[in-house]
């Protein structure tokens, strides 16, 4: 079944208990068992990332693989006993319930019990509960938190040489392990139909793409940054490596979230997202500017009251933010100090594949991990009239995200950006219109007073652009007065069926 | 008639009017206030709206169903785990306060393992967070402090390990049975 989740603030969810979709792709098998060797290259099979030391010698197999076996045994049946009638992540969900040591002696009841205790998701939630963002990660969870629960114990004893588990099934296990493991397919980075512009003026922008809602990747922008010329791991460590900065639903010094995303291979990888970073080390905001296009920045009106709007992003490969749409109905600008990110957006009334909004818009579910999207929805776009939007964006660039468009990135290496979120003059009324909505204390985030925004707001703009916001709704007027209405085959045919429309 | 008689004539049609509209618009909600659950084997209950949309399934179907004529079905829930499914969601959808609904949920929980895996199967079916959260601890709590030996009993579960690989597995979980 579904669960909704909650997405329009820029942290991930503090416990991925989030429940699948049945996958859409048919049944995986692999080609080979051995652990040790690359699985065979094919259109079908995927690359896995290289690593020098697996966190267990196990091998978890899609269930697909079970009925090539001549005596269709499931270690993964036998060992659970009673409890095999429950799903894999049910299974998981009460192994949540427990503490370290308990999972620590279940591992050794059967060999399909050791699978699932070695589950590295319950031991992260583990780590994240007890010690917050306070931990020095060692190349697994699990270890992680033997290591500081159990300091005497040699924890290179714990990798998990024992056993060897190789007739386990399960595609909820397999398709957690692989996710984990998979590299970025060439197919998936290589449409690149964004527009792109250097040296524009702030005129042409307006005009050709603000005012137009359309995406555009900016060159050149970022050339005279301080930022561009010093931030690099060494120099932040120096600066401020002992500072702790927002990571996911914890807090960790920076030298300590080098660690972890040096070492680490999972699915959802914890993002390094933090709204402020200026107010935690002033010298940063003084070494990136704010591109000419986007300096008119009306919710600063309201000075210290003003919810969130930029963000400092540190994440390893496969860090990222599946599907969303940037809260408060603002408009949004990413630039890249080091790395790059793979984006792929999608328009305000088209809803990507895989991605389902509660009619409120307060809750989007996007059950599925960045990874997995591309693996089971990505294709799909390929087949469709309104294709998305998609680039890389690299060091050195900039892309303005318009307001309302969805939109899911990943980082296709170690990448460090910032963004910023923004009202112009030209969205203030969407804007106003979005403050005011019924449901707004659920859907205004990044502020502790939702409910009074819009009213601030509107006063505040009204003291310092006195009838601006008239002016705006006169015009608004003038426009659907004269605009055409689209055909109705035109509107409803590249959506897919029960698209949902983000009115404003 | 006269002017006045007229307008007062008028009058009342409309306010017979709105009564007429109240009525129907209480009908209407008189029946949204029930709905109907089948199990597996046909067995029918009518349940309140406020208890059943404890089960976020049966409220995404009311937001998007617009017919609560209709039973909703559930293969997968037999009438004798419906039954406790929906007698979790009336308590909980009761003013009864948190200590009394704990003390509740404790001697609720009190089941057969074979109905509280049952339970668990039809709360996470029917999206019920609560009653899962429930039922997972209580299996939890019959894994928590006890040893190997006793884990497997009351499961049935059976060792596949061989001897030397239990010896080593023991090695590499020495700290958690410190």
């Amino acid at each position: 079944m579904l669960h909704c989740s909650k997405i329009l603030s820029k942290t991930l969810k503090p416990k991925p208990k989030s429940k699948k979709l049945k996958s859409k792709s048919k049944p995986k098998t692999l080609k080979s068992t051995n652990p040790k060797d690359p699985f065979e290259e094919d259109d079908e099979a995927f690359t896995l990332k290289p690593s020098e030391s697996s966190t267990t010698n196990h091998v978890v197999q899609p269930l697909g693989n079970l009925y090539l076996t001549s005596n269709g045994h499931n270690s993964r049946d036998s060992g659970l006993g009673d409890l095999k009638i429950l799903t894999d992540e049910l299974v998981l969900e009460i192994l949540g319930f427990l503490d370290g040591n308990h999972l620590g002696i279940l591992g050794t009841v059967s060999r399909s019990l050791y699978v699932f205790c070695c589950h590295e998701p319950i031991w992260r939630n583990l780590v994240l509960e007890k010690f917050g963002g306070g931990f020095v990660f060692n190349g697994s969870w699990r270890g992680t938190y033997v290591e500081i629960c159990y300091p005497e114990f040699d924890v290179s004893r714990a990798k998990g040489d024992g056993v060897v588990v190789r007739d386990f099934y399960s595609d909820y296990l397999f398709q957690s392990w692989l996710c984990a493991g998979i590299e970025m397919r060439e197919e998936w980075i290589c449409r690149d139909n964004v527009a792109r512009r250097r040296g524009i003026s702030v005129e042409e922008f307006t005009r050709e793409f603000e005012e137009k809602n359309r995406p555009v990747l900016l060159e050149g922008c970022m050339d005279d940054w301080d930022a561009m010329r010093r931030w690099d791991r060494r120099y932040l460590v120096e600066t401020c490596g002992d500072v702790r900065f927002a990571v996911g639903p914890v807090e960790m010094r920076l030298e300590d979230y080098f660690v972890y995303a040096d070492n680490v291979r999972e699915e959802r990888p914890l993002y390094l997202f933090d709204p402020n970073f200026v107010k935690k080390v002033p010298i940063l905001g003084a070494q990136y500017d704010v591109p000419v296009y986007f300096r008119e920045d009306l919710f600063s009106v309201l000075g210290d009251e003003r919810p969130d709007y930029r963000w400092i992003i540190i994440g390893p490969a496969g860090s990222g933010s599946s599907f969303h749409i940037d809260p408060n109905s603002t408009a949004a600008w990413n630039a890249v100090i080091k790395g790059s990110k793979k984006w792929v957006l999608f328009p305000p009334d088209v809803v990507p594949p895989g991605v389902h909004p509660s009619p409120d818009g307060a809750e989007v579910a996007c059950p599925v991990s960045i990874i997995e999207w591309f693996m089971n929805f990505y294709a799909e776009t390929k087949n469709w009239k309104k294709k998305p939007t998609e680039c890389v964006c690299k060091a050195g660039e900039v892309i303005f995200v318009p307001n309302g468009w969805w939109h899911l990135v990943i980082n296709l290496e170690e990448s460090l950006a910032i963004t910023q979120n923004y009202v112009c003059r030209r969205n203030l009324l969407n804007v106003l219109d979005f403050l005011k909505k019924p449901n707004a204390s659920d859907l205004v985030s990044g502020t502790s007073d939702r409910v009074n925004l819009h009213d601030k707001f509107k006063k505040a703009i009204e003291v310092l652009c006195p009838g601006t916001i008239d002016q705006l709704l006169r015009k608004e007027e003038e426009k659907t007065a004269n605009a055409k209405k689209l055909p109705f085959w035109e509107a409803a045919t590249d959506s897919n069926a029960g698209a949902f429309k983000f009115s404003f | 008639m006269s002017t006045t008689e007229e307008i007062k004539a008028t009058e009342e049609n409309k306010t017979m009017t709105e009564d007429n509209k109240m009525t129907n618009e209480e009908n209407k909600e008189d029946k949204n206030k029930t709905v109907t659950l089948e199990s597996s084997d046909g067995a029918t209950f009518v349940v309140d709206v406020a208890a059943a949309t404890l089960s976020q399934a049966i409220k995404h179907w009311l937001d998007e169903e617009n017919d609560t004529d209709m039973a909703i079905p559930f293969p997968n829930v037999t009438s004798t785990i419906l039954a406790m499914v929906i007698e979790y969601c009336k308590k909980h959808a009761g003013p009864e306060p948190e200590d009394a609904l704990k003390e509740w949920d404790a001697k609720f929980a009190n089941v057969d393992q074979t109905v509280m895996f049952d339970l668990i199967l039809a709360a996470n079916y029917m999206d019920i967070k609560g009653l899962l959260d429930l039922f997972c601890q209580s299996v939890a709590d019959m894994i928590k402090d006890k040893t190997v030996e006793e884990v497997r009993k009351i499961f049935n579960i059976e060792n596949d390990f061989t001897e030397e690989e239990e010896r080593a597995l023991r090695d590499e979980h020495k700290w958690a049975f410190e």
